[in-house]
């Protein structure tokens, strides 16, 4: 019994998919990595709302690679200002994303870490001191108090991403795809003292 | 059926919404691909899209393809020329796309290769070594430095320190050098930099460094593409404790280093990053590329099995047309589907059908008005008194209405298509009436016409005959038809009218004469009889009594004739037959009969019968005297009288047969024993059964003459027992009374 030409080209695109999706398949023997918001607060330092907190911060094998072969990685911190209200739903008053690039140099054979924001920069020997210096936020200036409503209260919540938005578009397909890239922690949420 | 619309509706709008769908995925994909800000919010859109164009399409496939190996499998029309054209327009499909897909991936993939060879990748591994190689050269000597400034404020005294620090600093062209003390204050520092400028607390890693008494050299990456080399040595030995802790210096590298070092870096890192980016560069692309080739694969095959469809569409509806047409139906119509030769063909086939159906309705009408002609032609036949046969060629019988059956004795009806002379071979009547007419067919007349005698058992029959030569046709040979009548009781008729005729003139013009010739005569015996002499008186005593007796004779004749040519009305009455039958019979034995035994047999319980009561017993009168005089002489005459039931065309009649052992008729005789003036008796007047006869037609009756198988007359009168039953007899018998059956 022969295939019809179009049982043949059928089973061919099956393959094809078949291919491509395992292609796409995680090896779940790698490090996948995560980012957990461990602690978090604010404090009113001269009229403006400091924060500090402590990240856990641990990349995949993915992200490692990808790093150590010179792709930046963004790390994002998204803030969010919440201002609670008793008969309707509560309502983010202010945002804030703090982007923080972390970049492998070969010539210095130094980690680099570039907050975005204010185009400052530091540069470590190893990963790890990159990334421990990456996870110990302290005194960022969140928001001036001063724009908050006096009377209101407020709820503050912390989440950490790996953000993909900067690549080329080959890349963000994979990376669609891939868990490894998927590295975002919970939101970490605390009441705003005032 | 309803549901064929939907489903083609259905398939459309499926079929539609594929195409869209992937029209909208790849301009969307060709978006994405110029712009990858719009990427994260379009990609789940396109990603979705995909997946819905491909299920629509695929599942469009799917059902496409099930039907047409359905209809394939029972062999609907137009099937295998579907699945050619598919399988063509699915390979002129697939092919190309699978050619240019497959180059497009060769092209893909070695365009991407080529972006990396070795000769770049080695050039960039020993720019970036050689670039270290010349920066750890400056950073060896600016340890060595660092090491010499340390070693040399150790000789100086703690209130120098800050002097000799400037000044070593501007001779090893350090931007800052800073010395830590134990518990990391700064002891002292001098750097180039504003005043009032901290200098920046060596970091841990320097910390650990010096904790383990290790000199510490990096190169610090910084802003703008600059960098500096930082240094640390431990301070503090055992001479000058109070200076234990570290001697950190930075220094600029050159500006022109630095920018070709970040150069060589960031190429490097580039480079790094767009080898990186192969793998992902060829997934994706091969992955995109796979997509649409699937998606224009899919629609491909679809737009194959529409266009297929409706290209096969028209020839479909023109096989079942065909089919329709094959089977009869000429009222099918296609629908035109365009202005094409395909759709050209379906209006010729349109015409075509038009022009067939007209044709047939035409040629029913023309067979109907033919058939009604055939019938009514039939229904004339069959009430015909004619008989009418047509014959094939080769005289086989073709139709023969009923009257010719009758006429012939023998039924035709039931043997048409049989061989007209075999049939006669059964048939006395026919065979004379076969060998008439194959004279003339011998002869070669196309027409003749002639009056036939036929003879047979009971009597002669005589018929008129006429044959023609039908016109023939393509399905049938010439031959022709017959048509004769049975004039045998018309010309009986005639013969009858003519001699009632002689009666009446009989009885006026001869009888009136009579009676002065016998008072003549009577007259001239008084008067001479006496007076003359006595030889003369006896010849003339003998005269007139010859004339007396004679013209008493002719009297009786006259009178005779008078009753013949007499013909009242009817008095009809019930009576009982087998009655008056025993009182004529009665009446015969009592008188002398010259010792003729007399016989009457009547049937038990025989009803009365509606007759003229005074003529049946004239007709038994008659014929027991006829038979009386005809057994005149006949030593052991015997007379016998049947009165029974009989039917006779269906209808109930009274049978009075008698019988006697005479001489009975002769065979010229027997054909004219009911004409005036025939008899076989020397004292007869001829008159006697002629007037039983004209009593019985009266009646509508029937009556028969023949010889019995024993010798002797036999006469058999059939008379109808009822006036429903006269009537009857009348419609059935050919002629409807104008003419009465007879057989003689």
């Amino acid at each position: 019994m022969t295939a019809s030409p179009t049982f043949r080209i059928a089973a061919a695109l099956a393959l094809l998919v078949a291919l491509g999706a395992a292609a796409l398949a995680q090896d779940n023997r790698e490090r996948q990595g995560y980012f957990n918001v461990r602690s978090a607060d604010t404090r009113l330092v001269d009229g403006v709302q400091v924060l500090d907190a402590r990240l856990q911060l641990v990349l995949s094998d993915e992200a490692l690679a990808a790093l150590n072969s010179g792709v930046p990685l963004i790390i994002e911190l998204r803030l969010e200002v919440i201002r609670m209200r008793r008969f309707m739903p509560d309502a983010v008053d202010a945002e804030l994303d703090v982007r923080y690039e972390l970049e492998y140099r070969p010539l210095s054979q130094r980690y680099i870490v570039r907050n975005l924001n204010s185009a400052d920069q530091d540069s470590f020997a190893t990963l790890y001191a990159a990334l421990n210096s990456l996870g110990r936020i302290e005194s960022l200036p969140v928001v001036d108090d001063s724009i908050l409503e006096a009377d209101a209260r407020y709820r503050m919540r912390l989440q950490a991403l790996l953000s993909t938005q900067q690549y080329p578009a080959p890349l963000r397909i994979l990376f669609f795809w891939r868990d490894q890239w998927q590295l975002r922690s919970d939101w970490f949420e605390w009441r705003l003292d005032r | 059926m309803a549901t064929r619309p939907l489903k083609r509706l259905l398939y459309g709008t499926l079929g539609a919404l594929g195409v869209a769908l992937t029209l909208v995925a790849l301009f969307l994909l060709s978006r994405t691909a110029q712009d990858s800000q719009e990427f994260d919010r379009l990609y789940v859109y396109i990603l979705l899209i995909n997946v819905a164009g491909v299920l629509v399409l695929f599942a469009l496939f799917v059902g496409n393809l099930a039907r047409l190996f359905r209809e394939y499998r029972t062999h609907v029309p137009g099937s295998k020329l579907k699945a050619r054209m598919v399988g063509m327009f699915v390979g002129l499909a697939v092919v190309p796309l699978l050619v240019v897909f497959y180059f497009s991936m060769q092209f893909i993939n070695r365009g991407i290769d080529t972006w990396f060879n070795v000769d770049v990748e080695a050039g960039l591994d020993d720019a970036l070594a050689l670039s270290r190689a010349a920066l750890e050269l400056q950073m060896r000597e600016h340890l060595q430095s660092t090491t010499a400034i340390a070693e040399h404020l150790e000789q100086v005294s703690y209130g120098q320190i800050i002097f000799e620090l400037s000044n070593l600093r501007r001779q090893a062209g350090a931007s800052e050098i800073t010395l830590y003390g134990r518990s990391r204050q700064i002891i002292a520092t001098s750097s180039d930099l504003a005043a009032g400028a901290v200098p920046e607390a060596p970091s841990d890693e320097v910390l650990l460094q010096i904790q383990q008494a290790r000199p510490y050299v990096r190169l610090f990456p910084l802003q703008e593409g600059r960098y500096e080399i930082r240094t640390a040595v431990p301070m503090g030995s055992r001479n000058r404790p109070e200076l234990a802790g570290l001697l950190q210096a930075r220094f600029p590298v050159p500006e022109r280093i630095s920018r070709m070092a970040d150069s060589v870096d960031s190429s490097y890192s580039d480079y790094k990053l767009a080898e990186y980016l192969r793998e992902p560069l060829k997934r994706t692309f091969t992955m995109t590329l796979s997509v649409v080739l699937l998606l224009s694969l899919l629609a491909s095959i679809y737009g194959a099995f529409v266009l297929t469809r409706r290209m096969v569409a028209p020839i479909q509806d023109l096989v079942a047309g065909t089919r329709a047409v094959a089977k009869g139906d000429f009222d099918m119509r296609l629908p035109a589907p365009s202005r094409d030769e395909i759709g050209f063909l379906i209006s010729s086939f349109n015409d075509m059908t038009q022009r067939l159906s007209t044709a047939r309705r035409q040629a029913s009408l023309s067979q109907a008005l033919v058939e009604a002609e055939r019938a009514n032609l039939e229904v004339i036949l069959a009430r015909l008194s004619t008989g009418v046969v047509s014959l094939e060629s080769d005289l086989r019988i073709r139709t023969a209405n009923q009257a010719a059956g009758a006429i012939l004795n023998v039924d035709l009806e039931n043997r048409v298509g049989e061989y007209l002379p075999e049939v006669a071979k059964d048939a006395p009547l026919l065979e004379q009436f076969v060998d008439v007419a194959r004279v003339h067919l011998d002869a070669g007349d196309r027409e003749w016409r002639e009056q036939i005698v036929l003879r047979g058992e009971v009597g002669r029959r005589v018929l008129t005959c006429a044959c023609t030569t039908l016109p023939g046709d393509e399905d049938h040979d010439p031959g022709f038809v017959v048509v004769f009548d049975d004039i045998t009781a018309l010309l009986q008729a005639q013969r009858d009218a003519a001699w009632g005729e002689v009666a009446r003139r009989l009885a006026h013009e001869i009888k009136n004469p009579l009676t002065p010739i016998q008072l003549s005569a009577e007259r001239l015996r008084r008067k001479y009889l006496r007076s003359m002499p006595a030889d003369e008186a006896q010849i003339l005593d003998r005269a007139t009594h010859t004339i007396v007796q004679q013209v008493e004779a002719m009297k009786e004749m006259v009178n005779a004739f008078s009753e013949y040519a007499r013909a009242p009305d009817l008095d009809i009455n019930h009576f009982d037959l087998a009655r008056l039958a025993h009182e004529v019979v009665d009446l015969y034995r009592s008188q002398e009969t010259g010792g003729i035994e007399l016989g009457l047999e009547t049937e038990p319980g025989l009803p009365e019968i509606e007759a003229d009561q005074g003529r049946v017993r004239q007709m038994l009168h008659n014929l027991l005297r006829n038979a009386v005089e005809a057994l005149d002489g006949t030593a052991g005459g015997r007379i016998d009288v049947h009165v029974q039931r009989a039917r006779y065309l269906d209808t109930d009649v009274a049978e009075i047969t008698v019988a006697d052992n005479g001489p009975g008729f002769n065979a010229v005789a027997l054909s004219q024993v009911f004409d005036p003036y025939v008899t076989t008796k020397p004292k007869g007047t001829g008159l006697g059964l002629a007037i039983v006869k004209k009593l019985v037609e009266e009646h509508a009756g029937i009556i028969e003459a023949e010889n019995g198988e024993d010798g002797g007359a036999v006469i058999r009168i059939r008379l109808p027992v009822s006036e429903a039953a006269r009537e009857a007899i009348i419609a059935r018998m050919p002629g409807r009374g104008e003419k009465r059956r007879e057989r003689a």
